[in-house]
């Protein structure tokens, strides 16, 4: 997989994208023009403040919106003529999220959440419940495999959604402020499993945060965005 | 995703609000009830009628042909048909010319419209044909026919009839000696040795209404039917076991049964259906009137055979009889027995003969071609298997009415299950928009949804059947209950439902197909969330 070719394309790219959103009678640019790359096993830290477009972004790259100008490109290819269905795969298989407010589901308990996102890719029942535990166990939570989130800490439930994201093993990470929800001890925590994801599997990192401090002590590179457009980092 | 994990996924949303979802199924049930209810009461009722009384008649080997009534004859005598005049006239003397040798010269004499050509074109507006005169030469000729496989009229007559002391007015049918189709099973006996013996076959109910019970309870419903030991169209049944009945039947082997008829009646005026006017003695029917009966004539028969009660609903050619005497003494008590107005319609005329023919083919093939060549030699002949269609399609239009009804329940309930699924999709709208960011596709989404409502509709579906069937069970020992208090005594049990495996099969497939339909908007609705918006922070 590793070609020649892939070591000289990004694997995410942001080229001049632009999104507007319809309210009312004003259009709202959320982002203009907005060109970045972010190269294999980069931990890149997106910072800005609320309403900078940065989650605005990070749902591009994740293939959950597109963007209303320019196009953003995965693995060299441009997601824009990517169908409904195969945006889906491309959420899937290419990146996983990581939200704020962990959005596991509640009456499922952390193994089911992780299983969920492996009966999307199809795996059979018995691989799952293999699987999960697996990916329970990387993130260290082995011991709390049938607890449901509402059972499990802030720190703990965070860690449930990193092993979900982890699952159909993704070359992205794409983590909208994270630690938002968590105490500066259990940030550390997370951040550094992303970091060590990054260290020991070559995932790459996409990390929305206000968190300055967190953002310098871990990121390979830091991009900086302030109504829509990039200050720094950019292209 | 495969199909397991979304009928998995779908389930635990169905749990997840159990009384919601309760709410919705039971929905489904009443409307599949409903319709279960209604159309196994039709279907019921198409069995009872087709199935049950027909094939015991024999429907599928029987053909009915009619004698002549005073109409065909007046027509006949005056050498032409009722309403056919001039324009078709012409056609119909050219195509009757070849059969003309063949046909019997009734037939001839009656031969204007009776070409197939001309019946068959409903154009010329139903075409009166005379039929020809049942008598026992034209029995003859249509026994030789060939596929028949016996011939013998529809002869029932009314009569005082004293048997164990009691006297009843009682319907007598004829029979013919040997193997008579309409006897199938005796329960001791056996039929009649010769067409002039003087031996009776009873059948079981006969018994049954000349009991003392039937009587005491006769005595104490005054301004009852005359017959009031009669179920009517239902079959009375004794409570008796089958021990008990045997016994009774082979008792009654070798008893005699009078019949009184006035002596020499031959139009005589002083009696009415057997019964001397009011103004003289008084009737013969007063069981405890030992006196005066010596004016009557009396004929003595002796029981051979008695016959088992079949089940079901009674519509046999026979109307009520059940007491049946060789063909023969059939045919001289029935002439001293005939209503006025019978008796004015063979005056009229100047003939006389059987009013119907009961013919049997040796297999349902035949029905159509012997129909057809009776048809041609003048007669008027239908078969049950004609009628069979036309009761179908009938039963077709009832059963489809009935099934709409149900349908409007149905109709509702689907008006629930939009409902509780768009419910569901407002409450899961941010479990829907996870599904989406992690990879779940917009058709797997659309289907875990599909797939809940046909849930739904499964087991409202499934339940609705065993609530139908079970409404069906309750109703049918009511129904039942009623009839034997309106008839007074026990009657054979009638089953009024049927739920055919089609019916069950078909209802649960219409409760998924309903469900799914109703499932079309929020299934939709569901896909088209919008994962940024359904997982905008709290």
């Amino acid at each position: 997989m590793a070609g020649i070719e892939n070591e000289m394309t990004s694997i995410l790219e942001a080229h001049n994208v632009t999104r507007e959103y319809q309210m009312k009678a004003e259009n709202v640019r959320a982002l203009s023009e907005v060109s970045l790359a972010i190269e294999r096993g980069e931990f890149v830290a997106i910072l800005g403040t609320s309403g900078s477009g940065k989650s605005t972004l990070l749902n591009l790259f994740g293939g959950l919106d597109r963007p209303t100008g320019g196009e953003i490109l995965f693995d060299g290819k441009s997601l824009a003529p990517l169908s409904s269905w195969e945006m889906s795969r491309y959420r899937l298989h290419s990146v996983g999220m990581i939200f704020q407010s962990f959005n596991l589901i509640p009456t499922m308990t952390a193994r089911d959440n992780v299983s969920l996102a492996l009966a999307f890719a199809g795996i059979s029942q018995s691989d799952r419940r293999k699987r999960s535990l697996e990916l329970l166990d990387r993130v260290g939570l082995a011991n709390r495999a049938d607890h449901l989130p509402s059972e499990l800490s802030g720190g703990e439930q965070q860690r449930v959604g990193i092993a979900r994201a982890i699952a159909n093993e993704p070359q992205v990470l794409l983590a909208d402020e994270p630690t938002g929800n968590l105490d500066s001890s259990r940030s550390a925590e997370v951040i550094g499993l992303l970091d060590e994801m990054r260290r020991r599997d070559g995932k790459t990192i996409v990390l929305i945060t206000h968190d300055q401090e967190l953002a310098s002590r871990y990121a390979t590179k830091v991009v900086r965005l302030k109504d829509g457009r990039v200050m720094k980092g950019g292209l | 995703m495969n199909f397991a994990d979304i009928i998995a996924l779908a389930l635990r949303n169905l749990r997840q609000a159990k009384l919601r979802t309760a709410l919705t199924v039971i929905g489904v049930v009443v409307g599949i009830a409903a319709i279960i209810t209604m159309v196994s009461f039709g279907i019921g009722l198409q069995q009872n009628i087709i199935a049950q009384a027909f094939s015991r008649l024999d429907a599928f080997t029987s053909i009915t042909v009619l004698g002549a009534d005073a109409d065909d004859l007046l027509a006949m005598s005056e050498g032409r048909t009722a309403n056919n005049d001039g324009e078709d006239g012409e056609d119909g003397e050219d195509a009757s010319k070849p059969e003309a040798g063949s046909t019997a010269p009734m037939a001839n004499a009656a031969s204007g419209s009776a070409t197939p050509e001309t019946e068959a074109s409903p154009a010329n507006g139903a075409p009166v044909r005379p039929r020809r005169v049942l008598d026992d030469t034209t029995i003859a000729e249509i026994k030789k026919l060939d596929g028949v496989k016996f011939a013998a009229p529809i002869l029932t007559f009314n009569c005082y009839t004293r048997f164990n002391e009691r006297t009843r007015f009682q319907t007598i049918a004829g029979a013919t000696a040997g193997s008579d189709p309409h006897f199938k099973n005796f329960l001791a006996g056996a039929n009649f040795n010769d067409e002039n013996a003087n031996e009776a076959v009873i059948n079981e109910s006969f018994l049954n209404s000349f009991s003392p019970e039937a009587f005491r309870r006769r005595r104490n419903r005054r301004g009852g039917p005359p017959n009031g030991g009669n179920g009517g169209p239902f079959q009375t049944v004794s409570t008796k076991s089958d021990e008990e009945r045997q016994r009774d039947a082979q008792a009654a082997i070798g008893k005699e049964i009078t019949l009184l008829t006035l002596p020499g009646a031959d139009g005589g005026q002083s009696s009415i259906f057997g019964i001397p006017l009011l103004s003289q003695s008084g009737s013969p029917g007063s069981q405890n009137e030992q006196g005066d009966d010596s004016r009557y004539e009396k004929r003595a028969f002796r029981i051979v055979g008695v016959l088992k009660n079949e089940g079901g609903v009674n519509i046999s050619p026979f109307g009520n009889a059940n007491l049946y005497v060789p063909m023969e003494q059939a045919k001289r008590l029935r002439d001293a027995n005939l209503s006025p107005i019978e008796r004015m319609g063979d005056a009229l005329t100047g003939q006389s003969g059987y009013r119907a023919v009961e013919l049997r083919v040796a297999d349902p093939s035949r029905i159509k071609p012997v129909t057809a060549k009776l048809e041609q030699l003048g007669f008027r002949a239908f078969s049950v298997t004609n009628q069979l269609e036309e009761i179908e399609r009938i039963f077709l239009i009832i059963n489809s009415s009935l099934a709409l009804l149900g349908g409007i329940a149905l109709l509702v309930a689907s008006f629930g299950i939009s409902n509780t699924m768009i419910m569901s999709i407002r409450e899961r709208t941010r479990e829907i928009g996870v599904m989406k960011a992690i990879g779940g596709s917009d058709g797997e989404i659309m289907r875990i949804f599909f797939v809940e409502a046909s849930l739904i509709g499964l087991l409202g579906g499934t339940l609705g059947v065993m609530a139908g069937w079970l409404i069906d069970r309750v109703a049918n020992v009511l129904a039942n209950q009623w009839i034997t208090r309106q008839t007074g005594q026990a009657v054979r049990h009638v089953e009024f439902f049927s739920i055919p495996w089609y019916l069950w099969g078909g209802a649960i497939l219409f409760a998924v197909v309903v469900s799914l339909l109703a499932a079309i908007y929020p299934a939709l609705h569901a896909a088209k969330v919008d994962p940024i918006k359904a997982l905008r922070h709290e």
